[in-house]
C-alpha cells in the first residue's frame, strides 16, 4: 500500500484486478466462464448494444436525426414509444442509435491506454531503476487528481473532438494500467523462466514482450475490460459535461445534458431512458469483466 | 521505531512536497494551453482589443509566462494563494467558500454512505459464499460503475419530479438553516454514495473474512466466547479499522471528483470552481484551486498510510517506502 | 384629420426643421404613434409639443412602469447570473455584472423598453444641425451616495475614462468613431457638449442606459468600485459577496422621488433552473432573465408573470464571403432559403420572438422598412439557386458555441441543408474556445467558414450594421467587402431624420437580401419572470432591472 499510495484511490475496481488468488482445485478456466453468470449476463448486454451500434440505425422505426418542431416533448405514445426531445426528434430511435458512438470512442481509448500501459509497466516491473520512479511519480500525480478534471483540462484547452477524447482518456489510463502490469511483472520476474532466459542471453526486449507478456495476459486483460468499463464511464460523463461527443450525435450523455433542463417540468422521457441505457452499458461491461476475472486469475 | 517515524515523515512529506510541486508545474504548463486570455473572458468577445491588451497589462498577464508562475510560486512560499485575475481580489476566500460547500456534500455522502456499506460488507461476509453474499457483491459491483450523472437523474426523477418531496438543486437559498441545507444535499449525495458503496463494501468484505478466518478469531471461538462477542471484540475491530483507511483514499475523489455533481445540481463548490478558473484563464485560481485538491489528497494518503502501519506492524517504517 | 391638425399647428412654428419634418411624417401616416414617440426622444422633442401631440392623438403609452400595487417597503429578492468578475463600471461586460452596476447608478439618459429615451441624469438634449455635436443640460441637485453633487466635470470624467484606449473599457468598442477622448467638453456647471468623430442621429443611445458601463461616476473615481459603490442611484450598496449575492438599501435621497421596496437581496446563480424552482417555490420574487428553454413549465405557471420585451437579440449565422464554399452568393441565398422560421421560432422559443430578414434591421426597430419582403423556406428555389451556381451539393462544418438554443439551432440548420445537399456538420466550442483571440487569425469565431454567433440587443442597429458587415469591421466574420453597403450604412449612421433613415435601411435591407453574408433568422424577446405578486419592476432588453417602484404583495 505505501509503495504506491493510495492506488486504487479513484477506480475502486482495479483492486480486484491485482487481488484474487487461484483456488488449487479449479476446473480450467474455461469452465469458469462458460459456468460464470456473471460474464454470460454482462456478454448478453454488451452483445446487444454493439449490434444497435452496428445495425440500429437502420432498424429503428424514425430518423433519429429528423427535427419534428411540430410534435417536441411529446410523450410516450404508439407512435414513439419513448416520446420525443426537445427538437421533436424520436427518442426510442435516438437510444438505439445512440450506442455508436460511445462503442467507438471508449474502446479505441481503452486499447490505446493498454498498449501504451503494458509498455510502461513492462519497463518498470522488468527493468526498474529512473523508469520506475518517474512511473511511480506520475501515477501519484495522477491519482490525486479526479481524471475527470485532467480530462477537462485538456479537453477545453485542445477543443473537443473524438480523437482528443480518445487521446486524452488513453494516456490517462497508461499508467494506471502500468501500475497493473508493474505488479504482476514483479511477481514473474522472480521466476525461473526469466532467469534462464537471461542466462540465454535474449535482450530485455524479447525476455519482456515474448517471454513475460504471455504469462501475465490475464491480468492484462482484466485490467483492460475494467477499463473499457471505466473508458465508458468517462466518456459518457465527458458528453454530459458537454465536453465529449458533440451534438447531433443521439449519444446518451449527451441526450440527457441536451434535455436535462426541462425535466423540471415534468418531461421525465426526455433522459429516464437515456440513463437506463447508460446504466445498462456500464453495468454490462463491469459484469463481463467480473465474469472475465473469476476466470483468468483462477 | 521513533527514529524510523522520523524519517519515514520527512521522506514522505519531502515526496508530497514534490509531487505537489509537479503538480504546479502540469498545471501551469496546461493552463497555457487553455484558449483566449483573461483580459478577453473578463471584457468579452466585442471588446476592443487596445481595451483588452491595457486590462491584460494592468492584471500582468502579459508578462512572460514563466515570470507570471515564478511570482505566484513565491507567493506561495511567504503562504499567499494569490490574486484571482477575474475578481482582482484574493483568492483565499473563493477556495475556502468553495472548500466548505464541497465538504458539507461529502460529509452528507459520507455519513450516509460509511454504515450503510460497512453493513453491507460484514452482512456479506458472514454470509460468505451464499445468495445474500453474491447479490451484495453484485449489487456493489454494479453501482460502482454508474456515472455520476446517471444515477442522479434516476433520484431527481424519483424524488424531484414525480415525488416532489426533495428538492431539484443544492443551490439553496441565501440564509437556509442547516437542517434546509442539508435537505438540498441529500440527493447530490446519492450519487457519490454509489459510487463509494460498492468499493467500501467489498473492502469491508474482505476484511471480516480475514478476521474471521484468524487465529484469535479461532482461539475465541474456541474459548466459547458467545457469537456477538466475538464478532465485536475480534472481527468488527480488526475488519473496520483498515476498511476506514481505505475509505480514506477516496477523499480525492469525494472533494475534487465532484465536477459531474456540482453542475448537476448547480452546487458552487471546488469543482466547479475549478472549471470555472479554467475557463475564465484564471490562472492563480485555477492553480490554487487545483493544489488544493491534490494537497488534501495526499495529506489524507499520508494519514491513511500512517495508519495502515500502525495497525500492521510488519509494514514499520524501514520496510516500506 | 383636421382635428389634430389645427391643435398643433400653432405650435410648430416654434420648431426647427427636424422636429417639423418629424410631426409630418406622422400627419401623413408614415409614422406609427410609438415610432413617432421614439424619434421625438432621440431628437430631445419634448414639453408642450409632445403634450399636444399625444393630446391630438390619444392617450400616452403605458408609463416607465405599471403603478405598484403590492405594499411598499418590502425586501424585493432577485436571481441573476454570476457577476463574471470584478464589479468596475470601466471594465464589466456581462450580464450579472451590469445588473450590479445598475443598481447603484445613474446613467444620463434612460433608453425605455420600447426604445423610446427618457430624461435620467440629463433633463434635455439637442443635436446641431447636422448631427456633429449634442448638447446635454444636467439635471441639478443630483447627489452621489457620498454627498458630493453631481456637476458636468463629473460627466466629462466618465465619457472620458470610458473613451480612452489605454483604460481597458469594454465602452471603447461603442465609442469607436463616434466619441474620442478629450471630446467630451463643459459649456458650464450643468452643460456639456460631445463633439463627435463624425455626425450621429442617434447618439443620445451611446450615453444611455444601453450603453451598461455609462453609469455616471464621481470625477475622482480611483478604479477601485468595489469599495465605495459610489453612484446617483436609488440604491446604495448593503453588502457584495462575489459568485454568492449583494444587497442594497434605499437611497433616501434619490431624485427620482421616493425609492418603494426598503431593500433588495439579489442571489446569484450559475444557471437557469436553480432560479426557476426558487422562483416557484416562493424563495425569489424574480428571475431577472429567462430563456425559453428549460423555462416551459414557467410559461404555464398560474402565479408567475412572464414580462416580455421586444429586442434585437439574435444569433448572426455567417458565411464566409471570400472562400468557397460560400463565396458564391447564390449558394449563400438558398442556404438562407431553406429555413423554415416561423417553425424554427415556434420550436426553439415557444414563438416569443421576431423573424428576422437576413439584415440587422429587428422589427423592434423603428427606421427598419417592413415594407420589405420577409424572407420564407422555398426549397425549391433554393434548388434552383444551386443548380444555377453549379453546386450539386457539399460538405462543411458548422462552428458554434454552446450557449444557450445554439446547439438546437445548429442542428435545425443541419436538417435544413440536408435538403438541398449541403451536409453540415456540427462543431460546438465552450464560448471561450469559439471566440478565441477574438482577432483574426486567431479565433473559430472570425475565422471559420461558417459559423454561428450570439448578440446581445442593442437599443439601435448602429452597431450591429458596422462592425459584423463592413469592409473593415471588426466582427466581420463573414468577410463581406461591398463599397456599397459601407457607403449605406455611412449614410444611415450619419442620418438624423427618420424617414431618411428608414429609406436607408430598406436599401441595405435589400441589399443584404441579395448578398446574404449573414443569415439573421429571428430576433427574440427579453423575459423576466415576476411572482404575480410583484408590481412595477422594469427590465430592458440590455439585461437591467429597475426596481425603485417595485413592491411584492
Amino acid at each position: 500500500m505505501s509503495a504506491e499510495p493510495g492506488a486504487a484511490a479513484m477506480l475502486p475496481r482495479a483492486e480486484s484486478a491485482r487481488g484474487g488468488r487461484g483456488d488449487p482445485e479449479a476446473p480450467t478456466r474455461w469452465d469458469i466462464l462458460r459456468r460464470s453468470g456473471t460474464f454470460w449476463a454482462g456478454s448478453g448486454i454488451v452483445g446487444f448494444w454493439a449490434l444497435a451500434a452496428i445495425f440500429g440505425p437502420r432498424l429503428v422505426p424514425w430518423d433519429p436525426y429528423a427535427t419534428d418542431l411540430l410534435h417536441e416533448l411529446a410523450p410516450p405514445s404508439a407512435a414513439h414509444w419513448f416520446g420525443t426531445d426537445q427538437l421533436g426528434r424520436d427518442i426510442f430511435s435516438r437510444v438505439i442509435a445512440g450506442s455508436r458512438d460511445i462503442l467507438t470512442i471508449a474502446p479505441l481509448a481503452t486499447l490505446l491506454g493498454a498498449l501504451a500501459g503494458v509498455t510502461l509497466g513492462l519497463a518498470g516491473g522488468y527493468l526498474g531503476g529512473l523508469i520506475d520512479i518517474v512511473l511511480g511519480r506520475i501515477i501519484e500525480v495522477l491519482v490525486s487528481l479526479p481524471l475527470i478534471i485532467v480530462a477537462l483540462l485538456v479537453i477545453v484547452a485542445l477543443g473537443p473532438s473524438a480523437v482528443t477524447v480518445v487521446i486524452v482518456i488513453g494516456l490517462v489510463f497508461a499508467p494506471l494500467v502500468a501500475r497493473t502490469v508493474r505488479a504482476a511483472v514483479l511477481g514473474e520476474r522472480a521466476l525461473d523462466y526469466v532467469a534462464v532466459a537471461e542466462l540465454r542471453g535474449e535482450s530485455a526486449f524479447t525476455i519482456m514482450f515474448v517471454e513475460i507478456l504471455p504469462n501475465i495476459m490475464g491480468p492484462v486483460l482484466v485490467e483492460a475490460t475494467v477499463r473499457l468499463g471505466y473508458a465508458i464511464f468517462t466518456v459518457a460523463s465527458l458528453s454530459f459535461l458537454g465536453f465529449g461527443i458533440q451534438p447531433p450525435s443521439p449519444d446518451w450523455g449527451l441526450a440527457i445534458a441536451e434535455n436535462y433542463g426541462v425535466i423540471a417540468g415534468g418531461y421525465w422521457w426526455t433522459v429516464a431512458f437515456d440513463a437506463a441505457a447508460t446504466a445498462s452499458l456500464v453495468v454490462g461491461v463491469n459484469l463481463l469483466a467480473d465474469g472475465l476475472h473469476g476466470a483468468l486469475t483462477a | 521505531m521513533g527514529g524510523g517515524w522520523g524519517g519515514w515523515f520527512a521522506r514522505r512529506i519531502s515526496l508530497s512536497l514534490l509531487t505537489l510541486f509537479l503538480l504546479s508545474l502540469v498545471v501551469f504548463a496546461g493552463g497555457q494551453l487553455l484558449p483566449g486570455n483573461v483580459g478577453r473572458a473578463i471584457l468579452g468577445p466585442l471588446a476592443d482589443p487596445r481595451a483588452v491588451a491595457a486590462l491584460n497589462h494592468q492584471l500582468g498577464a502579459d508578462r512572460p509566462p514563466l515570470v507570471q508562475y515564478l511570482g505566484w510560486i513565491g507567493g506561495i512560499l511567504h503562504g499567499n494563494l494569490g490574486r484571482s485575475l477575474e475578481f482582482r481580489s484574493p483568492v483565499a476566500p473563493f477556495i475556502g467558500a468553495a472548500l466548505v460547500k464541497s465538504l458539507k456534500l461529502a460529509a452528507v455522502a459520507a455519513i450516509i454512505v460509511v454504515p450503510l456499506s460497512i453493513a453491507a460488507g460484514v452482512a456479506a461476509a458472514l454470509s460468505a459464499g451464499t445468495l445474500t453474499d453474491r447479490v451484495i457483491s453484485l449489487a456493489g459491483l454494479s453501482l460502482t460503475v454508474i456515472p455520476e450523472f446517471v444515477s442522479s437523474i434516476v433520484v431527481i426523477l424519483i424524488f424531484s419530479v414525480w415525488l416532489r418531496v426533495l428538492p431539484i438543486s443544492a443551490a439553496w437559498p441565501a440564509g437556509a438553516d442547516p437542517f434546509e441545507q442539508i435537505r438540498h444535499l441529500i440527493l447530490p449525495a446519492v450519487p457519490l454514495v454509489v459510487v463509494l458503496f460498492g468499493y467500501i463494501a467489498r473492502m469491508a468484505r474482505a476484511g471480516t473474512i480475514e478476521a474471521l478466518e484468524a487465529d484469535y478469531t479461532r482461539t475465541a471461538i474456541l474459548k466459547g466466547l458467545p457469537r456477538f462477542v466475538v464478532l465485536r471484540r475480534h472481527v468488527l475491530r480488526n475488519a473496520l479499522l483498515p476498511t476506514i483507511t481505505v475509505i480514506a483514499t477516496q477523499t480525492s475523489y469525494l472533494v475534487g471528483g465532484l465536477v459531474v455533481v456540482e453542475t448537476l445540481f448547480r452546487y458552487q463548490g471546488i469543482g466547479s470552481l475549478i472549471l470555472t478558473a479554467a475557463i475564465g484563464k484564471d490562472f492563480p485560481m485555477l492553480e490554487a484551486g487545483i493544489l488544493t485538491v491534490g494537497a488534501i489528497y495526499i495529506g489524507v494518503t499520508l494519514i491513511a498510510d500512517a495508519l495502515a502501519i500502525l495497525l500492521n506492524p510488519r509494514l514499520a517504517p524501514g520496510m516500506a517506502g | 384629420m383636421p382635428r389634430p391638425y389645427s391643435m398643433i399647428d400653432p405650435l410648430r412654428r416654434r420648431l426647427g426643421p427636424l422636429e417639423n419634418h418629424l410631426v409630418d411624417e406622422l400627419l401623413a401616416g408614415r409614422l406609427s404613434r410609438r415610432s413617432f414617440l421614439r424619434r421625438a426622444s432621440v431628437i430631445g422633442l419634448g414639453g408642450p409639443m409632445l403634450a399636444a401631440v399625444a393630446a391630438a392623438f390619444g392617450p400616452w403609452s403605458a408609463p416607465l412602469a405599471q403603478a405598484a400595487t403590492g405594499k411598499p417597503d418590502t425586501t424585493i429578492r432577485v436571481g441573476t447570473s454570476v457577476p463574471a468578475g470584478a464589479i468596475d463600471p470601466v471594465t464589466v461586460g456581462d450580464a450579472g455584472g451590469l445588473l450590479m452596476l445598475q443598481q447603484v447608478g445613474d446613467f444620463l439618459v434612460y433608453d425605455q423598453p420600447d426604445l423610446r429615451l427618457a430624461p435620467m441624469l440629463a433633463t434635455s438634449w439637442k443635436p446641431n444641425p447636422d448631427g456633429s455635436v449634442w448638447t446635454f443640460r444636467l439635471r441639478p441637485g443630483v447627489k452621489f451616495h457620498s454627498g458630493k453633487t453631481l456637476v458636468a466635470d463629473d460627466v466629462v470624467a466618465t465619457m472620458d475614462r470610458l473613451a480612452d484606449p489605454k483604460n481597458a473599457s469594454n465602452a471603447l468598442s461603442v465609442f469607436q468613431g463616434v466619441l474620442s477622448k478629450g471630446n467630451t467638453k463643459k459649456i458650464d456647471e450643468h452643460t456639456i457638449a460631445f463633439h463627435l468623430d463624425a455626425p450621429n442621429g442617434n447618439f443620445p443611445y451611446y450615453v444611455s442606459s444601453d450603453n451598461y458601463n455609462a453609469i455616471i461616476l464621481p470625477a475622482d473615481y480611483d478604479g477601485n468600485f468595489e469599495k465605495t459603490w459610489d453612484g446617483t442611484g436609488p440604491f446604495r450598496i448593503e453588502k457584495y459577496i462575489p459568485k454568492v449575492g449583494a444587497s442594497f438599501v434605499r437611497n433616501q435621497d434619490w431624485w427620482g422621488g421616493p425609492v418603494l421596496p426598503a431593500r433588495t437581496e439579489f442571489s446569484f446563480y450559475d444557471d437557469q433552473q436553480p432560479q426557476v424552482l426558487a422562483l416557484q417555490g416562493g424563495q425569489l420574487d424574480i428571475v431577472s432573465q429567462i430563456v425559453v428553454q428549460g423555462a416551459q413549465g414557467l410559461l404555464n405557471d398560474p402565479d408567475i408573470a412572464i414580462i416580455k420585451l421586444e429586442a434585437s437579440t439574435h444569433r448572426q449565422l455567417h458565411m464566409r464571403c471570400d472562400i468557397p464554399p460560400f463565396n458564391d452568393k447564390r449558394i449563400r441565398r438558398a442556404l438562407a432559403l431553406t429555413l423554415d422560421r416561423p417553425a424554427i421560432v415556434a420550436g426553439l422559443f415557444r414563438g416569443l420572438s421576431d423573424l428576422g430578414n437576413d439584415s440587422p434591421f429587428a422589427p423592434v426597430y423603428p427606421a427598419t422598412d417592413k415594407s420589405v419582403a420577409q424572407r420564407h423556406q422555398d426549397i425549391a428555389q433554393a434548388k434552383a439557386l444551386m443548380a444555377a451556381a453549379g453546386s450539386k451539393g457539399f460538405a462543411v462544418t458548422l462552428t458554434t458555441e454552446q450557449y444557450q438554443e445554439m446547439p438546437d439551432y445548429a442542428v435545425l440548420i443541419q436538417n435544413a441543408a440536408k435538403e438541398i445537399g449541403i451536409e453540415v456538420s456540427l462543431k460546438i466550442e465552450t464560448q471561450s474556445a469559439y471566440y478565441g483571440d477574438a482577432v483574426f487569425g486567431r479565433s473559430d469565431w472570425l475565422d471559420s467558414p461558417f459559423g454561428m454567433t450570439d448578440y446581445g440587443h442593442r437599443g439601435t442597429p448602429d452597431v450591429l450594421l458596422a462592425a459584423p458587415l463592413t469592409s473593415r469591421g471588426s466582427w466581420n466574420a463573414a468577410h463581406f467587402k461591398n463599397p456599397e453597403y459601407d457607403r449605406l450604412v455611412a449614410d444611415f449612421v450619419a442620418a438624423i431624420d427618420l424617414s431618411s433613415q428608414r429609406a436607408i435601411a430598406g436599401k441595405i435591407e435589400t441589399l443584404l437580401l441579395d448578398e446574404t453574408p449573414v443569415v439573421f433568422a429571428y430576433f427574440y424577446d427579453y423575459l423576466t419572470a415576476a411572482r404575480k405578486s410583484v408590481s412595477g419592476a422594469q427590465p430592458t432588453a440590455i439585461s437591467q432591472l429597475f426596481l425603485q417602484s417595485a413592491s411584492a404583495g
